[in-house]
């Protein structure tokens, strides 16, 4: 029993030696390379899967397999109409997404500085916050229509909320004795707010607008399906009512595709501009 | 403004230990700093708890004084008052014979946690540029009075680091750094060292003395440690326990620096101090 422990550290530790020598851009590149394998491989079964379900279980109308979601993409790109879908869903998540962000942002750094304007909005925001785009739509139609300023204003509804109550969050958990120190090297009201409170707060802020943009994203779709002539909503209730399986196909796969390259977008923007203000204290 | 109060520091840079100021020999002579009479503190309304009963205390000019207490004593309740960000509910509480209105850059506190009070993103000699950009200063002006005092702390050669990146002792001497470059008159330190290893906090005393007596501010200094208290300061004051904490002792200690803690005479006044801790502590 001893000799087989003595033995297995003896292993550990030369083994453990022998990592120590090995350069660690290597290393690091073994690890980087292992996670692409992975990634790989995940999407390998997510796709065999997808045919076994397709071919197998519910058949090719019901769900149709990769081959023929991909049959169906080639011509709807090539005409351009998959692209103009895409591009009316972005720019509409961008122009709500971009004014409630910064709205939300804006009041919410005011919420969680002043005491009495928190104290009178937050209840009525505790109390709206469980209205989903969805249910605003039939309202918000016969406000605006069916036009653009209608779906700017649902994904504006969607994204406020997530931005709101992180802003405040952050705002409210600046380290008090932060702000003492700042004040007694004679720091105002205002630079307190500007050069203590916003940079602390940067961490919550960001977790708050990246969920907010997954919300954009999923605020957009119902509208764009009962109210649009244009978006990615609209090509799923066209093709819905056409019976046209794989296009539906077509238009989710595209906004899984585009939410997650906006993440990944919003990750690299965020990680290059604010990396100081996200270092851990 | 600031060129008229600053004491530069590369003039005193020169100076050894020893030139350093001798625990005031005659202390009634230094113009008072602080003038503490009958303080009370109490906090909250519905529920009202008595913090400090009476406190009477005269702080001097180039005074390194440590208030000692138990836990929950209201040392730092006692600072804050010091330091402005508490208002005392009756009692006089001068500063320079003029009453605290706020927080004022002549009266800097250091708290234990270095981290939560520098700014993390920023570098080490942004952090110690922090207040003079406060004041509006131009970047050539900071730039060189924030060399002057990492030179002073010996944090020079980590200016470019992140304060995430260097050590707990080198955040307290950053807190230091980022202080002298304001200029201030008074150091009000919350047990900034009680977070570092025994180590660390040797050197850091050091370090501590060393700068006080270059530069002759005032200081006081909150701590529960006795011997720390003892090694550093010309007077401490032993608080007792809270609720109605007033200062129960107050023990000039008259021994040349550096302080050894092995020092025989250290070790009486240790027991003097020890028991006025402990008569104190529990009866309240």
């Amino acid at each position: 029993m001893t000799s087989i422990s003595g033995l297995g550290s003896t292993t550990e530790r030369s083994g453990a030696a022998e990592m120590r020598r090995r350069p660690r851009l290597t290393a690091r590149w073994r690890a980087r390379l292992r996670r692409t394998g992975l990634v790989l491989v995940s999407l390998t079964l997510g796709l065999l899967a997808w045919e076994a379900i397709s071919l197998l279980i519910f058949g090719p109308f019901l769900i149709p397999p990769p081959q023929a979601v991909v049959r169906a993409f080639i011509p709807m790109s090539a005409s351009g109409e998959l692209v103009h879908d895409i591009a009316m869903s972005l720019s509409r998540v961008f122009v709500g997404y971009a004014a409630g962000g910064t709205f939300a942002l804006i009041l919410g750094l005011f919420m969680g500085r002043i005491r009495l304007l928190h104290d009178l909005a937050d209840p009525i925001l505790e109390f709206m916050r469980f209205l989903s785009p969805t249910a605003m739509i039939p309202i918000v139609v016969i406000w605006f229509g069916i036009g653009e300023v209608a779906k700017y204003s649902l994904v504006f509804w969607g994204t406020i909320f997530s931005v709101l109550i992180s802003t405040i969050a952050g705002v409210l958990r600046t380290p008090r004795i932060r702000q003492n120190a700042a004040l007694c090297l004679g720091a105002s009201e205002a630079q307190i707010f500007r050069l203590i409170v916003l940079p602390s707060a940067v961490p919550y802020i960001v977790v708050g607008l990246r969920l907010a943009l997954a919300s954009a994203f999923i605020s957009i779709i119902p509208a764009e399906l009962l109210a649009a002539d244009s978006g990615l909503g609209y090509l799923l209730q066209q093709s819905s009512l056409l019976q046209q399986t794989d296009r539906i196909f077509v238009a989710l796969v595209m906004i899984c595709a585009i939410g997650f390259c906006a993440d990944r977008l919003f990750q690299f923007i965020v990680s290059t501009l604010l990396r100081r203000y996200l270092a851990v204290t | 403004m600031l060129t008229r109060q600053r004491r530069p520091a590369a003039a005193v840079g020169h100076m050894t230990v020893d030139d350093g100021p001798l625990p005031s020999a005659s202390p009634a002579a230094k113009p008072k700093v602080f003038t503490i009479r009958n303080l009370t503190k109490v906090f909250g309304d519905e529920q009202p708890y008595l913090a400090l009963d009476g406190i009477d205390l005269t702080i001097r000019s180039g005074e390194f004084l440590c208030l000692l207490g138990a836990s929950g004593c209201g040392k730092s309740t006692l600072l804050n008052l010091l330091a402005g960000f508490e208002k005392p509910t009756s009692g006089e509480l001068l500063y320079r014979g003029r009453e605290i209105a706020g927080p004022s850059k002549e009266r800097v506190v250091f708290f234990q946690d270095a981290g939560a009070a520098l700014l993390p993103w920023q570098t080490v000699q942004q952090n110690v540029e922090f207040g003079l950009r406060l004041q509006g200063l131009l970047f050539s002006e900071r730039h060189q009075r924030a060399e002057e005092c990492l030179e002073l702390v010996g944090l020079a050669e980590h200016r470019h680091k992140m304060p995430s990146e260097i050590s707990g002792g080198m955040r307290q001497r950053l807190q230091i750094a980022r202080a002298l470059a304001v200029d201030p008159d008074v150091f009000l330190m919350d047990e900034p060292f009680g977070a570092l290893d025994a180590i660390s906090r040797r050197r850091m005393h050091g370090a501590l003395l060393d700068i006080w007596q270059r530069t002759q501010r005032t200081i006081v200094f909150v701590t529960h440690d006795i011997l720390e208290a003892l090694v550093l300061a010309d007077r401490i004051a032993v608080m007792s326990a809270g609720p109605g904490s007033r200062i129960a002792h107050l023990a000039a200690i008259g021994l040349d620096r550096p302080r050894q803690p092995g020092d025989p005479r250290l070790g009486r006044h240790f027991e003097e101090l020890e028991q006025f801790l402990h008569t104190t502590a529990p009866s309240a």
